[in-house]
């Protein structure tokens, strides 16, 4: 028995209940009975709950009961579901709405990217066509998003009708790593920046709520306070506990959600990439919810083998891993909801939902990411996203399964007020028909194809195709060349039709009309749609970082390891040692004599004749493994930090690894005089971010002088930042310094006096001044790019008349003039071997800078600033040989111990001594002869590289590249678009004399 | 021992008072005693003697017979090679790469076959005796910018004015060949579509160029000339006569796989004589390379891998590649502007090749007798045998090591002033911790 479809009724009425609850009535008043009961419906009343044949009741937008019989009430009007799968509205998590243009004022923050105290429902002003989008897709109810900013502002939940109803104004903060890019000159342009004024922002909430406080209390003792909004909501929203959103673009961003949520004792929610599958462990430590969009990359183009080069093994093992994400998510216990949002379009939503469900990922768990785990989440999971009474009426209904994208939607209901989407035909003639007319009886038949429909009739066991059949509502017309049946021309049917029964008319050829009546003889059975062809999830195994060169896990650490019979260059008192020993045991040095001896099998043992064995290289000035290098806005930025933009996955580190390098202080660039603090990082490939950085190393800063900080190779743009002068960069200098003076000097008096504790508003707490105190202090390295010997001896009379020490001159190219200048004050030069005459500044550079330098008696280095050089600092070293003749023990130090000492670091690493780190190298000849290969890299006991292990990695991934090439060309196009090749993803590296968008090569300038 | 014994050597050199002085002909023989030979063209030749004579090798034998008008000087325990030529650069060109008013190497517009390196090198050039004072005696000195950047010439690193310095002009023609690939990626703004026409059209800017320049040299070759006036002449076409007819060689920038492909069938299709320059990919190609035979200027030993998922020593083992392949080659420096300050450190990279697997003698080649043959000059230059240039250098061991010292270079002949700035800023600033006994005696 085929019913009569319920939506096309419903519409009509369910307009009229769409009216407001306060606004006056503008003719007769309306109001039609809003109760329901839906009958005959498959009924998830939760993600794990099916009633089947249930009946819904719905009163006034709220479920007032669900069962397989429940008592149907009187005023309620019945409508059949024909057995409809139902589901609880679906909650679309992350609605991004445009900002609106807001004149700014006087009590915004002053930064403009700060605005967490805008509601983003106040301004919300539904696109219809984005929300009937949505409601397409099932989705009843949205998380409604601030776009623009850093602090964006405060997330709210609405239903999707037509005249928008929050369910809850502020879920949430939303924040996003935003900055313009270089060239930008607003605060921040770099993620450095970015990062730091998110840091400093929760501060001076903090502040701000201490202030105000005290001045309602003490107005007569303070100067009133600044007014502002933004602070005063950031520390509602802690003190509230509102959860805190991150935007973020990778696995990486996730991480660096998480810190700062960690600083701040905030609850962290993510905006997922999609890469969350990358560094799953460490995620889920953050105990974060995770808003996953669903853009899957198409299929890469590699049809072109050559242009198929463009694409990294990362991004083609991404393209077979993304689609098994949320399933990692889930089954690592992180709670996840689903988003239509960064899709191209966003009615691929079900496709890719879909594609995960075939790939292994639990329908409950899709339907829980949809309802009860956002609505939970965002505090109305008590009345919002399941099916139970009092419950608001959101439902979705499908004709069939929704995580099949195939099965119609038919209609969602909000509030209790029906949507149509797709509803079933009036009539579905597919079948087969008998008809009549005056003197025959055809049989035809109809079966839908696609969007069209075709029919064919049969006469005298002959098969005619009918032409242009249309079907509109219970219309129906069809023409037939009767040309064959004996009849010269076309003749035209039309029609109405029932569920059984059909009349109307023909018009022959010839002019004539006739009658038809027909019956139908047979139902089409309803085509199921294809049933979804399970995949099996990708069979890659994810390794540390992703793509080529990555390891499956960390390097094990034998328990002990015996270089047998070496040359060992010690770089400590020892000296060079021919045909010795050294023992590692547990990560440390832990003898080095002749003929040690150990039991058998006790220690792992490598032949060291031949071999020489050095400790693991230096490198005092670099630029690898960091996502971000300048924050060039300000001539003052000591607040942004490497540490926290550090980017494990940088292909440099192990490239460099592969030179025998095994420390690295990575730096802030030189764009301003007093730039970022440093990260000083062991170069343990495959670790995350945070666990790079050698944690024993004193913190530092980066400080510029000379040509880049007055921007005098930036082009004609660049001539208004104060300093354009070495004269100006010095008064920078000592204009920072008198301030941090200043400012440790109120935190003193405040701390010193009780009564001041009380009535005086605090001082604020600076991230930028806070850093230059711990320099004056001496807790804080400075790290000094430099060339000339005026601005040298210049921060060394700065220095001196505040009280510190410089750590290093970093290039302090023109060093050699003023190299008794330095060694007095104490500071260590950091140089480059022989680079000179790449701009003004370095024209008297020399390559006996360093040789010079060490016989005045100045601790020197040699660094790489560049991710090419930092791969044979050995040879670099050699050049201190060449050029003023320094001893090769001598020149080794150059990159080893000197450099550990200019960081401070030279208790653990720097040479090989009982007692230090067991970072070493073995190499394949004297490590100062140019044809010297570096055969293994050790970190802390462990091998993190070796020419062997290099050999296997090859083979791995030669072979992944290719079995996923053909997965790529065997698999058929799903008409999502082709994910594009990262092209110049290969890492270059930055160096200081660029900004971060420009990247060089061997031949980049400092 | 060795490092007393060279610092001694060198600081004799930096006695001199004056800027560095270009030296007068070689006015007499020279016989240089009982060095080791490394000849490259053949074999290392130890305890063997080298006479030069107006400029150029006389003799190589043993113990040859001291004549009354020679000068002997015994290279015991030394070695001799012949000069390293720098196959790229733009030395001369350039002195301060930040400081443009110090720029010559980029003349406006695209299309620039008729501008000529030599005759804006710069003599004076503080660079120069810098690289030369580690043994890179002659530099094919090449523009860089546009399609056609100008012709390259080679230059001898010593002489009063450029027209002494000149060794061969025009060694051939510069080429950037446009990039094939298709980009992508944040920074990309132009659609895939747009890339390929943008492309189109830089390919077909420079097939009409030389299809106009094949006019003009058939119009110009035909004599006596038809009677046309006015006379149209032609500066830049002009230029391109000898490439064209393929009489010279075209140095064309390609180091994609896409570019030195379509360079490659490009030459063959216009019957034009290309030399690869760049060849970061030419790894990938070499059987095309060697069907062709079509040399390559490799220029990025001493480079990162072009893709992140290639092995972390691809460009250090490209020469070994090439070599194994057959392909002819010869190893520069990365040839950037940039870079110009630091040709000095050309056997640096040869060396890497070497770690990597070039053999040790292919890599001095590589930078000695294979770039000669590629730039057409060895039958004057790049190796040592008689009746060849005497352009070499004296070092106490293998210049590929960092830690060996040049001791003194000639120039067809020429004894070569092996002072520079750097060895002049040096020693003016050792006087500085002399005086004020910041260095103890023994280092002094």
């Amino acid at each position: 028995m085929r019913k009569r479809n319920y939506s096309l009724f419903l519409l009509i009425i369910s307009i009229f209940s769409l009216k407001g609850q306060v606004a006056p009535v503008k003719d007769l008043h309306e109001n039609p009975p809003r109760v329901w009961a839906l009958t005959n419906g498959n009924v998830y009343i939760e993600p794990n709950k099916l009633i089947k044949a249930a009946t819904i009741i719905l009163r006034d937008g709220i479920i007032e009961a669900v069962g397989t019989d429940p008592d149907i009430p009187s005023d309620a009007t019945e409508i059949d579901l024909n057995g409809n799968t139902v589901y609880a509205g679906f909650i679309e998590s992350w609605l991004e709405i445009p900002d609106p243009d807001t004149i700014r004022a006087a009590r915004d923050h002053w930064n403009k990217q700060v605005r967490a105290d805008r509601v983003v429902f106040d301004s919300y002003n539904p696109d219809d066509k984005d929300v009937q989008q949505l409601r397409e897709l099932g989705f009843t109810t949205a998380h409604l998003i601030p776009k623009d900013g850093i602090f964006r502002g405060q997330s709210s939940l609405a239903q999707l009708t037509d005249k928008p109803v929050a369910l809850k104004t502020t879920v949430a903060q939303v924040v996003d790593f935003n900055f313009g890019g270089w060239g930008s000159n607003a605060y921040p342009n770099s993620l450095l920046g970015c990062i730091a004024l998110i840091r400093q922002t929760f501060l001076d909430a903090d502040w701000y709520t201490k202030a105000t406080a005290i001045f309602s209390e003490y107005p007569e003792d303070n100067e009133p306070v600044e007014e502002d909004l933004a602070l005063d909501a950031l520390a509602k929203a802690r003190r509230q506990k509102y959860p805190f959103i991150f935007n973020t673009s990778d696995e990486l961003y996730a991480l660096r959600a998480g810190s700062i949520t960690r600083e701040f004792g905030l609850e962290l929610w993510l905006k997922g990439s999609g890469y969350e599958y990358r560094r799953l462990n460490a995620i889920k430590t953050l105990n974060p919810f995770i808003i996953l969009p669903v853009n899957y990359p198409g299929k890469p183009d590699v049809s072109n083998p050559y242009q198929a080069l463009q694409y990294t093994t990362e991004q083609l093992k991404h393209w077979d891993l993304a689609p098994d994400n949320a399933a990692k998510l889930v089954a690592a216990g992180i709670p996840i909801a689903f988003t239509s949002a960064e899709l191209k379009n966003r009615s691929d939503f079900r496709k890719r939902l879909t594609k995960s469900i075939q790939r292994g990922l639990s329908p409950e768990i899709a339907l829980a990411a949809l309802t009860t785990v956002p609505a939970e989440k965002m505090g109305v999971g008590h009345f919002v996203g399941k099916i139970q009474a009092g419950y608001q009426a959101n439902l979705v209904i499908v004709d069939g399964d929704y995580f099949n994208y195939q099965d119609p939607i038919r209609s969602v209901w909000i509030g209790g007020n029906e949507y149509p989407v797709k509803p079933a035909p009036i009539v579905d003639p597919s079948g087969k028909w008998e008809l009549e007319l005056p003197e025959t009886t055809w049989r035809l038949s109809f079966k839908k194809s696609g969007s069209r429909w075709k029919g064919s009739l049969e006469y005298d066991s002959l098969a005619f195709a009918l032409k242009d059949v249309t079907v509109d509502a219970d219309r129906v017309t069809w023409i037939l060349k009767t040309d064959t049946l004996g009849f010269a021309g076309s003749t035209r049917f039309t029609g109405h039709l029932e569920d059984s029964t059909a009349s109307g008319k023909v018009f022959f050829a010839s002019g004539a009309i006739e009658s038809w009546t027909g019956k139908r003889i047979e139902f089409h059975e309803k085509t199921k749609a294809d049933t979804l062809r399970p995949e099996s999830p990708s069979a890659l195994t994810v390794v540390y970082p992703d793509g080529a060169f990555g390891l499956e896990e960390p390097p094990k650490k034998p328990f002990a390891v015996l270089v047998d019979d070496a040359t060992i260059w010690t770089c400590g008192p020892k000296g060079i040692l021919k045909g010795w020993d050294i023992l590692f045991v547990d990560g440390k040095v832990k003898k080095i004599a002749r003929g040690i001896s150990v039991p058998r099998g006790a220690a792992l043992i490598i032949d060291g004749r031949g071999k020489h064995v050095t400790p693991g290289l230096i490198d005092a000035h670099n630029h690898s493994a960091a996502a971000s290098i300048n924050e060039g806005t300000q001539s003052v930025t000591a607040e942004v930090r490497i540490r926290d933009v550090l980017n494990s996955d940088d292909i440099a580190i192990y490239r460099e690894l592969a030179g025998g390098l095994t420390v690295a202080n990575v730096l802030h660039g030189s764009a301003n005089t007093i730039g970022g603090q440093n990260a000083v990082i062991k170069l343990r490939w495959g670790v995350k971010p945070g666990d790079l950085i050698f944690r024993k190393a004193p913190p530092g800063i980066k400080f510029a002088l000379g040509e880049n900080v007055k921007q005098s190779n930036w082009g004609e743009r660049y001539r208004t930042r104060y300093p354009q002068t070495r004269m100006g960069v010095e008064q920078v200098l000592r204009d920072a310094f008198t301030a941090a003076r200043d400012y440790r000097k109120n935190w003193e008096t405040y701390y010193r006096d009780v009564t001041l504790r009380k009535t005086k508003i605090p001082p604020r707490k600076d991230l930028e001044l806070e850093a230059l105190v711990e320099v004056l202090e001496g807790k804080r390295l400075v790290h000094c790019h430099s060339y000339r010997q005026d601005e040298i001896l210049m921060l060394t009379r700065v220095a001196e008349d505040f009280g510190f020490t410089v750590g290093t001159f970093q290039h302090v190219l023109e060093g050699y003039k003023v190299a008794d200048r330095i060694a007095d004050h104490g500071a260590g030069a950091s140089t480059f071997s022989d680079w000179w005459a790449y701009k003004f500044e370095v024209i008297d550079a020399i390559p006996y800078n360093g040789a010079l330098m060490t016989r005045v008696g100045v601790t020197t280095s040699f660094n790489s600033d560049s991710n090419e050089l930092a791969r044979h600092l050995n040879t670099e070293a050699a050049k201190a040989v060449k050029y003023g003749g320094l001893s090769e023990e001598e020149a080794l130090k150059l990159v080893t111990i000197n450099p550990a000492r200019q960081l401070k670091i030279d208790r653990w690493v720097g040479s090989l001594e009982v007692g230090k780190d067991a970072d070493f190298v073995i190499w394949s000849d004297n490590p100062l002869s140019t044809y010297a290969v570096c055969e293994q890299t050790w970190i802390d006991g462990r091998l993190y590289f070796s020419i062997e292990r290099d050999k296997e990695l090859r083979q791995r991934d030669k072979r992944i590249r290719n079995e996923l090439i053909q997965k790529i060309l065997a698999t058929g196009d799903d008409g999502s678009p082709a994910m594009l090749p990262s092209s110049d993803g290969n890492s270059h590296g930055y160096s200081c004399y660029f900004g971060d968008e420009q990247a060089t090569g061997e031949g980049g300038a400092r | 021992m060795k490092r007393i014994v060279s610092a001694a050597l060198l600081f004799t050199t930096l006695v001199s008072g004056s800027d560095q002085i270009p030296a007068p002909p070689q006015s007499h023989p020279i016989l240089l005693k009982g060095g080791t030979l490394h000849t490259v063209s053949g074999d290392v030749l130890k305890n063997t003697d080298l006479l030069f004579e107006k400029g150029k090798i006389i003799r190589i034998e043993r113990n040859i017979r001291r004549e009354p008008d020679m000068e002997v000087i015994s290279v015991r325990g030394k070695h001799i090679y012949p000069g390293f030529i720098a196959a790229t650069t733009s030395l001369g060109l350039v002195e301060i790469n930040a400081v443009r008013a110090t720029r010559d190497y980029a003349e406006v517009g695209d299309i620039n076959p008729n501008v000529r390196a030599n005759v804006s090198y710069n003599p004076d050039s503080e660079l120069i005796p810098v690289a030369r004072s580690n043994g890179v005696l002659l530099a094919n000195v090449t523009p860089l910018s546009g399609i056609i950047p100008g012709q390259a010439s080679l230059m001898m690193l010593d002489g009063w004015t450029w027209e002494d310095a000149t060794l061969k002009h025009p060694t051939g023609l510069l080429l950037n060949w446009p990039n094939m690939r298709i980009r992508s990626g944040p920074q990309i703004k132009k659609s895939a579509a747009e890339q390929r026409k943008e492309r189109q059209k830089k390919l077909q800017v420079i097939d009409d160029l030389f299809a106009k320049a094949r006019a003009y040299a058939k119009y110009h070759g035909v004599n006596p000339k038809p009677v046309r006036y006015p006379e149209g002449h032609d500066l830049r076409l002009e230029s391109m006569i000898p490439y064209v007819n393929g009489e010279k060689p075209i140095f064309v920038q390609a180091n994609e796989v896409q570019q030195i492909e379509a360079t490659v069938h490009w030459a063959d299709r216009r019957k034009v004589t290309i030399i690869i320059v760049g060849g970061r990919d030419a790894w990938r190609v070499t059987d095309l390379l060697k069907k062709y035979n079509i040399p390559v200027i490799y220029q990025s030993v001493l480079a990162l891998p072009t893709r992140r998922f290639e092995d972390y020593d691809q460009a250090y083992k490209t020469p070994r590649l090439l070599y194994e392949a057959g392909v002819p080659f010869c190893i520069s420096g990365t040839g950037s502007s940039f870079a110009t300050a630091n040709l000095r450190n050309l056997p640096y990279h040869a060396a890497m090749a070497a770690s990597f697997g070039l053999p040790k003698e292919e890599a001095l080649r590589s930078i000695t007798l294979y770039p000669a043959e590629i730039l057409g000059v060895s039958d004057r230059v790049g190796s040592l045998e008689p009746g060849k240039d005497a352009t070499f250098f004296i070092a106490d061991g293998d210049p590929l090591d960092i830690r060996t010292q040049v001791e003194q270079c000639y120039i067809q002949g020429k004894k070569i002033d092996m002072s520079d700035r750097h060895k002049m800023l040096y020693r003016k600033y050792r006087q500085k911790y002399k005086q004020s006994g910041r260095l103890k005696p023994s280092q002094h």
